[in-house]
């Protein structure tokens, strides 16, 4: 399935593919669960897609070694096209961002600028002796010569090997040897060779050197190596003399970092540093390709392939919630799942493809659940607050919250006194104590009227925000619940004639709720932009229903579990598991098709939409 | 030995032989990963004549990764930070190579005196300075050598004026300012020590001080 994935979109063999996978598993849809759970545990396996419903996005999960099938096959592309070695081909991709077109394009323009550019050849004609520094030890010069007179005879013999004669056409202006030799063995050197960075001159050393031959001790390689992958993440290694632009391949890096001649600790190191270089170049090209996002779980290393939300401009009707095939963390994940009989895997790694939030945040889309999450955090609500419950003092201008008692006020700091209703001056009030006669001024009704709409739009907020942080904490508890539900189907497997397979109706209806609540949460920021009408009533009456069937299902889950009415539980559970499901389901259809329609309005300006017509709560 | 030691050890072995280059490195203390690099001023420069003294720390990861360096001794240049002795210089960050050594950076920076790149700058105010005026930022460069690395005439100045004179003298100079723009502000009644750093705030040098109207700096003064 991997292995077919085309990037282009022109090419219909993807959809086709596609369509058949959907057609064949519309019957395993609901075994899906029990799918991942195999999954786990399988170092990760990629696990194909159920039917996929109308408010998720079409997407696929690859696995490291599937990413680095797509690298390949656009590598090999390279080398039939150009004509060049596979590690040629590797440099070249990387240096263009992958981008194969520009690279052809200016390749065919001016090869040698962009062999010179990408760190595969340098810039001199090889036949110039290597830049001697001067510091560099009295032999290196011998050493360069020697080698750059070895050079035009492994061009040639490369030139023959080519595979067609319009590659041969291509490549005989520049011709791309692999940059990647050991350098002669320490006896073909007339004089011992000394490392110009370690200074050792120990006849055991082995010089290396890339094409451009300036050599340097494997130790010293292998250290500057280590250092540029695990303190840099840098992919492109260039070589350590200085000002020269030669990249180091992937063969000469490997074998250094593979090297035998190390105490095994040492290679235990390097065999670690060889998997993060490994890492990176696949986060390079991830990172390259739009369809393309790295999972953000911590230590999980696929891929999410998601050409329908590769745009900006499609995050405006779809929410791409993916996840990339994977649980848990790897490793922590595993203990525990074989720990309880449960087997609970650890949670899904879903995230969004088209923003930054690590979790689904369906039904809203990218733009408002980001404004909504802003403002969450946002001081400004604070502001808010005081604004509507406090009123300045008309003398010192102190802020004064009136917790109680009657409308003559007593400034504590300067002793004025002053009608908390219309912040005059109490003298003027006279006898007429607890009302104030000058209620009706036009300076007192404004007044009240700002206050009134600051205080309206600060309950506004809080009641979605309220709802929405109680979703949230809920969502942080069902580790618990998870816990206390395993604990209940140890129980009811004891007191009751039910096997383990028979109690797995907890386990689900768990997570559903967990799901559902995730759900819900999330609709609350989307009915705090949403504008008035009639099409948030029927959001809302939507997620009233979702709410309800949900909070009936948490309270079932909760309840004392009893010998004699365990059946009647189970059935109950069930009955309600499948309306949970149901409910969210028609919360997220309905939403994704709404966003599809441009059925909805907002309230505020939201990235990607119109404006709104009217900012009227 | 650790091979780090064992070239840092080469390295200033390598420095003491050679008695061309006038490159010296030192120990601070026992520790031979915090070193003290010294120069003299390149000829021909404003900064002839001075010593300039250069802290040097050796990472763990040396020499795959570049060393620290930064001024000890105050040095009035667009790429070294007036205040802090940092050093914009890109052989000390990514163009660094393993190949380079104490001495070769340390001759890197030497040359850096010589030719100043102020479209980089570490220090945009001496920067400002340099692109605007260049004889008066020489000027400025020179008494920083005197008073700072030890150039020619600091002794007898220092000898023959009073001390609280020479201390006057030496803000504005410092500064890069001219006296007499100083003592016109400083008539108006703004305390001098403000007057001298709104004017070096603002460039207010060589051709820089026509196109900056009197009621525009006391603008800034007033702030």
């Amino acid at each position: 399935m991997a292995s077919d994935y085309e990037f282009s979109d022109s090419d219909g063999d993807y959809d086709d593919d596609e369509d058949m996978i959907d057609g064949t598993q519309d019957e395993t849809g609901e075994s899906e669960d029990d799918m991942d759970m195999d999954a786990f545990g399988d170092d990760f396996k990629v696990v194909p897609k159920g039917k996929r419903k109308s408010f998720e996005i079409e997407y696929e999960s690859l696995s490291q070694s599937d990413v680095e099938k797509l690298m390949k096959k656009d590598v090999e592309d390279i080398v039939g096209i150009l004509g060049v070695d596979e590690s040629t081909a590797n440099l070249l991709l990387r240096h263009m961002s992958w981008n194969t077109e520009r690279l052809i394009e200016k390749y065919m323009d001016n090869p040698t600028k962009v062999l010179v550019a990408a760190g595969v050849t340098v810039e001199e004609p090889p036949s110039s002796p290597a830049p001697i520094r001067s510091h560099s030890i009295p032999n290196s010069a011998t050493i360069g010569t020697s080698q750059s007179g070895r050079r035009p005879t492994r061009s040639s013999s490369k030139l023959l090997g080519s595979k067609s004669p319009s590659a041969l056409k291509s490549s005989s202006t520049v011709s791309p040897t692999s940059t990647t030799r050991l350098s002669p063995r320490a006896t073909d050197l007339p004089t011992p060779f000394v490392c110009p960075i370690c200074f050792d001159d120990a006849p055991t050393l082995r010089p290396l050197s890339l094409t451009c031959s300036h050599p340097f001790c494997s130790g010293c390689w292998t250290a500057y190596i280590s250092s540029k992958i695990t303190d840099e993440a840098e992919h492109a290694i260039r070589c350590m003399a200085e000002g020269c632009a030669l990249v180091a391949t992937d063969t000469f890096i490997h074998d250094l970092l593979t090297a035998s001649d190390v105490d095994p600790e040492e290679a235990k190191v390097n065999e670690e540093t060889w998997a993060r270089f490994q890492e990176l170049l696949i986060r390079h090209f991830v990172a390259s390709n739009p369809n393309l996002k790295y999972c953000p779980y911590p230590a999980c290393t696929n891929t999410v392939s998601c050409p329908a939300a590769a745009s900006k401009a499609s995050l405006t009707s779809v929410v791409p919630i993916v996840s990339c095939g994977a649980r848990g963390i790897p490793g922590a994940a595993q203990a525990s799942g074989s720990g309880g009989n449960l087997g609970l895997p650890g949670k899904e790694h879903k995230f969004c493809f088209g923003c930054p939030i690590e979790s689904d945040h369906r039904p809203v889309v990218c733009a408002a659940a980001r404004l909504w999450l802003k403002k969450c955090r946002d001081d400004s609500e604070t502001a808010n607050w005081i604004k509507s419950n406090t009123k300045e003092c008309s003398m010192c201008m102190s802020t004064i919250e009136k917790n109680g008692g009657c409308n003559h006020m007593t400034c504590k700091k300067c002793k004025h006194e002053f009608c908390w209703v219309c912040m005059g001056p109490w003298s003027e009030h006279g006898t007429a104590w607890y009302s104030c006669n000058r209620y009706d001024e036009k300076a007192g009704v404004e007044a009240r009227d700002a206050q009134s709409r600051s205080r309206a739009s600060l309950e506004r907020y809080l009641h979605y925000y309220n709802r929405w942080a109680n979703h949230e904490q809920s969502a942080k508890l069902s580790l618990d619940l998870y816990a206390k539900t395993e604990k209940k189907m140890e129980d009811m497997q004891i007191t009751s004639e039910l096997t383990w397979i028979e109690v797995q109706f907890m386990k689900k209806a768990v997570e559903e709720v967990d799901k559902c609540r995730m759900t819900l949460k999330w609709t609350y920021a989307m009915a705090y932009y949403l504008a008035k009408g009639n099409e948030k009533d029927l959001f809302e009456d939507n997620q009233r229903d979702l709410e309800k069937a949900v909070e009936d299902l948490s309270e079932l889950l909760e309840s004392p579990i009893e010998a004699e009415n365990i059946p009647m539980l189970r059935q109950k559970v069930t009955d309600k598991t499948v309306y949970v499901q149901k409910r969210n389901e028609i919360v997220l259809e309905d939403t994704a098709a709404g966003f599809l329609e441009g059925r909805w309005k907002w309230n505020v300006a939201i990235d990607g939409f119109d404006d709104p017509e009217k900012t009227e709560f | 030995m650790d091979a780090r030691l064992r070239r840092v050890n080469k390295e200033i072995a390598d420095c003491k032989n050679d008695k061309t280059s006038n490159i010296q490195i030192e120990l601070i203390d026992e520790n031979p990963f915090h070193l003290k690099g010294s120069f003299p001023g390149p000829e021909g420069t404003p900064y002839q004549g001075g010593h300039f003294e250069v802290d040097i720390v050796i990472p763990e990861s040396y020499p795959f990764q570049p060393v620290k360096m930064k001024f000890l001794t105050k040095v009035y240049h667009p790429n070294v930070s007036s205040a802090s002795g940092a050093i914009c210089l890109d052989i000390l960050k990514d163009a660094w190579s393993p190949v380079l050594t104490l001495k070769s950076t340390l001759i890197s920076l030497q040359s850096l005196l010589c030719s100043p790149e102020p479209n980089d700058p570490q220090d945009a105010e001496v920067a400002k300075h340099y692109t605007t005026s260049k004889n008066s930022f020489d000027e400025t460069a020179t008494y920083w050598t005197q008073i700072y690395a030890g150039g020619p005439g600091a002794k007898e100045k220092k000898g023959k004026s009073a001390a609280s004179k020479a201390e006057a003298r030496d803000e504005v100079a410092i500064a890069g300012l001219e006296k007499a723009h100083v003592d016109q502000f400083e008539a108006l009644g703004f305390p001098r020590s403000k007057v001298i750093d709104v004017l070096r705030r603002l460039n207010y040098r060589g051709a820089n001080v026509a196109k900056l109207t009197d009621d525009r700096v006391v603008e800034e003064l007033l702030k």
